[in-house]
This record gives C-alpha cells, structure tokens and sequence, in this order.
C-alpha cells in the first residue's frame, strides 16, 4: 500500500495542485510589488519586506516539513506534502488524519491497516475540514475588508491599527503563558516539573531578539531589522538542544 | 494608479483562486480514489464531519473574523488558501508591518500584508518540496535525538522573538492577558492542549484594555 501512495501518480496529483498556489503566490506577489511602487513606496522597504518574510519563514517550514515526514509513515509522502503546502496547519492534520482513521475502522492511523477506501475517505475528510476558511473568504472577505478600511471617521481607523497590535499581544500573550502553565502544574498543579525547555527557548530568543533590535536601532544597522527574528529563532531552538 | 481597481481585482483573483484550489482539494481524494481503485466513504467522511469538522467549522469562522483584519484582502485570501497562520502568516505580516511601519487599514498594509504572506508561502512550498525531494537523506538528520528539541520548540522561539518585539512598546497592555493566561494555564492544566482556543479571550482582554486607554487619552487630548 505504502508504494502505492508514493507512487509518481500520487506526486504527480499533488505536485500539480502545489504547482498551481505557487503560481497563484507568484501572482500576488508581483501584483502588489507593482502597486506598491505605482503608489509611490520606497523599493527599499518592498524589498526588505520580501527579505525579512522569507528569512522568517525558512526555520517554521523546516518545523512543518518534520509535519510531512510524521505523517508520511501512515499516508505516504505526497499527500501530507499537499496538505501541509496547501491551507494546512501543522496541529491541525495529524488530529483529523487520526479522527478519520478512527471513522474507518482503524483502531489509530498507520500503513498496517490501511487499504485504498480507507485513504481515500481520510484524505476527503481531511479536505473537507479544513476548507471553510477558504469558503468565507470567497463569500465575505471583500465585503469585510470593505467595511474595515472604509466607511469610518480617522479617529476609529487610529484605533483599528491598535487592536491588532492588542490582538497579537493577545496571542502571544496565550501562547506564552501556555509555556509557564505547563511547566508550573503540567505533571500536577504547582508542582513546578513540567516542560521548562519552551520557556527557556523563548526567553533566549527573546533576549537575542533585544540585542539584534538595540544594534539595529542604536547603530543603525538597519539590514539587521530583516534577519533578526530567525536569527533569535534559530539561536532560542540552539538553547534547546544545549539544555 | 487606480487603488479602487487594484483592490476589485484583487477580490476578482482572490475569489478565482480560492474556488479552483477548493474544487481540486475536495477533487483530489476522488482522482486519488479513482486511481487506487476505491472511492471514500462518504458516509464515514459524514460521521467523521459530525465528529471533528464541526468544531474546525466554529474555530475556521473566528479565525476569518480574527485574521483577516491582520492579513488584509490580499493577505486574506492567500492565507486561507495556504495555511499555517498562527504558526507562521500572522507573525510573518506583523513582522513585516512593523519593520515597514504601516496601518492598518491602509493601501500601503495592504501591499506590505500581501507581498509578506506571498513570499511566507513561497518560501514554505519551496523548502518543503526541497525536503521532500531530500527526504531519504534530510530525515535521519531532521528526526535525530540531538536536533529534536530544536525543533520542538520552533514555536516557541516564534513567540519569544516575536513577545520582546511587541511587549517592549506594549508592556502596560501586555501585562493583563500575559498573567491571566498563565494563572489560567496553571490552574487548569488541560488547557495548553486549546492554546488556539484561549488566544480569543486573551485578545478580547489586550483589546478592551487598548481601548479604554486610547478613549482615555483622546478625552485627554480633548479636553
């Protein structure tokens, strides 16, 4: 079975689809590249832009790619490879690959029992899950960006700018204190063995992150605003290992 | 040049775009099945649906309403199609929002948001081609026990980056939803397994404290 799921067919099938976002992001890209510079902004800060977002995206897609290598032992290569390029989401695929395998049969997700019906039903439900966010834009984004940016006097529109910055404080905020929770009751309340390794990693990353801003804001070295996260990642996921 | 035109047709590409991505995912596991030889089960897809799609039903609409303010319409539509937002998109566009120091709700985020998200998914397709193109000589090195913390906590080194990069202008608003959370996370264990879950609560408190601040301080400025 599993040769049959890694079979050129199969990468054929799936490579197509990935095929046709990447030339969909390509679109994007230099669309708004182009409006960016008929609107009269700096190429300087276009460019940067492009340079920080693919620096900071190389060491989460290694984290996703660990994602497609998981799964690959139960599903093959190339449909974890399609759904982890395409709206995938890291935490979200193995918990549908697993609730599906159940569906069919399988007492839990893996190649022993898995027969030609039984991916195909796991790979459908894990399509249709995950879907709606894709749908909603198609019906509401326009009409919800419309009333985001227009329609409202400037004083609303300054606060706008604020509660996304307060909406991402608010995630991370979570996310962080996800970390302090686990390691303070997670092997029983206030028992203070649990995982301590994310906090360390964030506070090294953290600390790397202020340093790299100190250099690029005090002594101007500007260049340094686009690597300076994956730099503190990469020296935060370094800390990991050392501890 | 015309913004109006530039913003319809970003709705006219975005909508395309989406709909054919939609019908060959949903398509694929047919053409797959076709191939195997046996088509799904669609009365198990139904159950499974009932079972698990309803809750990723409810959290994909909060995750529209919440994201697509972040992501723009351009941003919007390229996120949902390619995924990972929390993990990678949002930090990615906030990243880059404020290295370019835009506002949102602007063109200019727009284009920033946009050309941010693009690249993020390029890159992603490209290095997880690269690795599955390498995969026989990448995953001993990927899986092996020395590298794996590294990369268990991507995540985490993320937030810790991404925490000293918002906190440090924030660090009033931050406080509240950051010793909520944690107290919460610390009574009730179970939780950290809905950390995508508790980020709505925690936005919602970082939000009405952002707005009696900013009400307060035009009253301020008013008076």
């Amino acid at each position: 079975m599993l040769s049959e799921l890694n079979s050129p067919f199969m990468y054929a099938v799936c490579g197509g689809i990935i095929l046709f976002v990447a030339i969909v992001c390509v679109i994007f890209l230099v669309r708004s590249y182009k409006a960016g510079k008929a609107l009269g902004m700096d190429t300087k800060v276009l460019k940067r832009t492009i340079t920080s977002s693919a620096t900071f995206s190389v060491l989460p897609a290694v984290g996703i790619l660990l994602g497609v290598i998981a799964l690959s032992g139960s599903l093959g290569t190339p449909w974890p490879w399609l759904r982890l390029s395409v709206i995938g989401a890291l935490h979200y695929e193995t918990q549908v690959a697993e609730a599906a395998a159940e569906q069919v049969g399988m007492s839990r997700l893996s190649i022993d029992g898995m027969t030609p019906r039984a991916f195909a039903t796991i790979a459908l439900l894990m399509s249709i899950c995950i879907m709606w966010g894709m749908i909603l834009s198609i019906i509401f984004n326009r009409k919800y960006t419309k009333k985001l940016s227009g329609g409202k006097t400037s004083a609303k529109k300054g606060f706008g700018d604020l509660a996304m910055t307060a909406m991402f404080i608010g995630l991370v905020s979570a996310y962080i204190g996800s970390y302090i929770g686990s390691f303070v009751s997670g092997n029983g309340l206030f028992t203070f063995s649990g995982n301590i390794t994310p906090i360390i990693v964030a506070v090294v990353a953290a600390l790397v992150m202020a340093g790299l801003t100190y250099l690029a804001e005090e002594k101007h070295m500007v260049w340094l605003e686009s690597f300076s996260i994956a730099a503190s990642m990469l020296i935060g996921m370094l800390a990991a290992i050392i501890i | 040049m015309d913004i109006d035109k530039f913003n319809r047709n970003t709705h006219i590409i975005g909508r395309i775009v989406s709909a054919i991505t939609l019908v060959l995912l949903v398509g694929a596991p047919f053409v797959i099945g076709k191939y195997l030889g046996a088509m799904p089960d669609l009365g198990a897809v139904a159950k499974g649906f009932l079972a698990v799609g309803l809750v990723w039903t409810v959290s994909s609409v909060v995750e529209f309403l919440v994201y697509t303010p972040m992501l723009g319409a351009g941003g919007g539509y390229l996120a949902f199609i390619t995924g990972n937002l929390i993990n990678m998109k949002i930090p990615c566009a906030m990243n880059a929002r404020e290295i370019a120091g835009t506002k949102a709700g602007t063109t200019e985020n727009e284009i920033i948001s946009t050309l941010s998200i693009a690249t993020s998914s390029l890159v992603t397709i490209a290095v997880l081609a690269l690795g599955v193109l390498l995969l026989v000589p990448l995953q001993p090195i990927l899986q092996s026990p020395t590298l794996a913390p590294a990369f268990d906590n991507v995540v985490p080194a993320l937030f810790g980056a991404m925490a000293y990069q918002y906190y440090r202008k924030n660090i009033r608003l931050a406080l509240a939803p950051l010793l909520l959370m944690s107290a919460l996370f610390i009574l009730v264990p179970a939780l950290t397994s809905q950390t995508s879950l508790m980020i709505i609560p925690s936005g919602a408190l970082a939000i009405g404290l952002a707005f009696m601040g900013w009400k307060k301080s035009r009253a301020k400025e008013q008076a």
